[in-house]
């Protein structure tokens, strides 16, 4: 047991073919498919731009709040997914020798396959908007890395908590929309005072959004402060949620 | 006579289950008093229980609602792991447990086998291989194809079976499943595990029907209130059975 599921091949098969089932299903019986998960983030952000555009003297202020939607969009909605996996799945959990890894890793799996099927009809709107491609995209692919094991360890963690505790579920959609106005996205920092500056690097999610505006908003790579601050959250959390995972698992039969 | 080869051995095996029973008051105590309140309680499914089954053997549990008998089978198939004592298995061990479970209705019958043989562990190779015996023993025909969503019960029951089934095992858990199906199909299901038994595979067997058992099995145990109350036959096994429901 202590050998890690990871290197098995038929627990990667198994990981793989739950996640092919979410986006199957997600997309099966809607005619529109893809463009539901576009929709959320364009109507918001017709709102931010509404609402905001006054305040946010900046240049391109539909593209600073477009890469921020998206990907809060991404990070808040897959939390939520790693959260509920165990409960998700608790009929499999009881009757099939499988180890529950499986399942917040593969309800991330799946929000990452989801996130890079939305990101392509976005990119004609970020260039529209007047994103500049530069080679610091490729900084992307170890930034959503990064916060896929974020959100992943901050999820599972969340996620046993809620086995036993199913408040945890409530309470995270409660405060939730808080954090969005917590997280620099319908804002920039700048526009805040020094002493509320330092409020928000309180807020975990900052350093994650704020990555992602360095590489489509600045066309540049993340700043060493949020690639790092992502980096030892990322680690911090999963290290925090496989503890915690591994220690509560054994009760997880006799609570679902 | 040749010895008696362990297939099963189950030694000094505790079982508990972990509850929390107070709520976010627990939660509080757990946080505020570090080491001093445990979040979960501990509560005993199975106690003590010493089981030894043998090679080609087909061996019954029978006892109450609630005495612990899927619990038994969990742990022998690897989805609970004992708190204390040992389980030995010697061979691979195919649980038919839920039948049903991890079926997506929104799929069709193939895409929910692919799904269904990845949960048990098969690789991508070995599912291609063993698809079309499957899809034939599941008699399903054209409707296989169809969302599962719109099958019966029955249909659900026979493409469930056939995929529980298809491992060739060593050791069978089964888990009151057998009465699924029409006829015909109860019958096939019944002639596969017997066809799998005359292999030399063990089998363990959990059902409320005493004919099916007695039919079936040559030893049984009384699971009773957690523990292992008595094995032998399954003759004396079932009069005590039968005896737990005479007052």
């Amino acid at each position: 047991m202590t050998k890690s599921p990871l290197f098995n091949k038929g627990f990667q098969n198994a990981v793989l073919s739950l996640a092919l089932k979410t986006i199957k299903l997600r997309y099966k019986n809607s005619f529109l498919g893809v463009f539901w998960s576009m929709l959320n983030p364009l109507i918001f952000l017709t709102i931010l731009i509404i609402v905001f555009k006054q305040i946010n003297h900046i240049e391109h202020f539909a593209l600073y709040a477009l890469t921020g939607l998206i990907f809060w969009n991404f990070i808040s909605a897959s939390i939520l997914q790693v959260l509920t996996s165990f409960i998700d799945n608790a009929a499999i959990l009881k009757s099939i020798n499988l180890h529950p890894f499986c399942f917040p890793l593969s309800a991330m799996v799946a929000a990452v396959f989801n996130l890079l099927l939305t990101l392509i009809p976005f990119f004609v709107i970020m260039f529209y908007l007047g994103y500049d491609l530069s080679w610091s995209f490729l900084a992307f692919f170890p930034i959503t890395i990064i916060t896929a094991i974020f959100v992943l360890g901050l999820g599972m963690l969340m996620g046993t908590i809620n086995v036993y505790f199913r408040d945890i579920q409530l309470l995270w959609t409660t405060i939730i929309p808080a954090f969005f106005y917590f997280t620099p996205i319908a804002y920039t920092p700048e526009l805040l005072s020094e002493n509320q500056r330092f409020l928000l690097k309180l807020n975990p999610f900052y350093y994650f959004i704020e990555s992602y505006h360095d590489i489509f908003y600045r066309s540049a790579m993340p700043s060493y402060e949020n690639f790092g601050m992502s980096l030892l959250l990322a680690i911090l959390s999963m290290a925090f949620g496989y503890v915690a995972f591994n220690k509560y698992r054994k009760g997880f039969i006799s609570n679902i | 006579m040749t010895a008696l080869q362990p297939m099963i051995r189950l030694t000094d095996v505790d079982i508990c289950f972990y509850v929390q029973e107070n709520g976010f008051v627990s939660m509080k105590d757990f946080l505020l008093h570090p080491g001093k309140y445990k979040l979960l309680q501990k509560s005993f499914v199975l106690k003590n229980v010493n089981l030894q089954i043998n090679k080609g053997e087909s061996f019954a549990l029978l006892g109450k609602n609630g005495s612990g008998k899927s619990t038994l089978l969990r742990a022998l198939s690897g989805i609970i792991t004992p708190d204390k004592g040992n389980i030995e298995l010697f061979g691979a061990v195919a649980p038919l447990l839920g039948l049903g479970v991890g079926l997506e209705q929104e799929l069709t019958g193939i895409e929910n086998i692919k799904l269904s043989c990845a949960l048990m562990g098969m690789t991508k190779a070995e599912i291609k291989q063993r698809l079309p015996e499957i899809i034939d023993f599941s008699e399903l025909g054209e409707a296989i194809h169809w969302q599962v969503k719109r099958f019966s019960t029955g249909m659900m029951s026979r493409l469930s079976f056939s995929i529980a089934i298809i491992k060739q095992p060593e050791i069978l858990l089964i888990d009151e499943v057998l009465s699924v199906g029409d006829l015909g199909f109860q019958q096939k299901c019944l002639k596969k595990v017997m066809e799998i038994k005359d292999n030399g595979a063990t089998i363990i067997f959990v059902s409320h029907n005493f004919e099916e058992v007695n039919n079936m099995c040559s030893r049984a145990a009384l699971v009773n209130n957690g523990t292992v109350e008595f094995v032998g036959t399954v003759k004396e096994v079932g009069e005590r059975y039968h005896h737990l429901f005479d007052n």
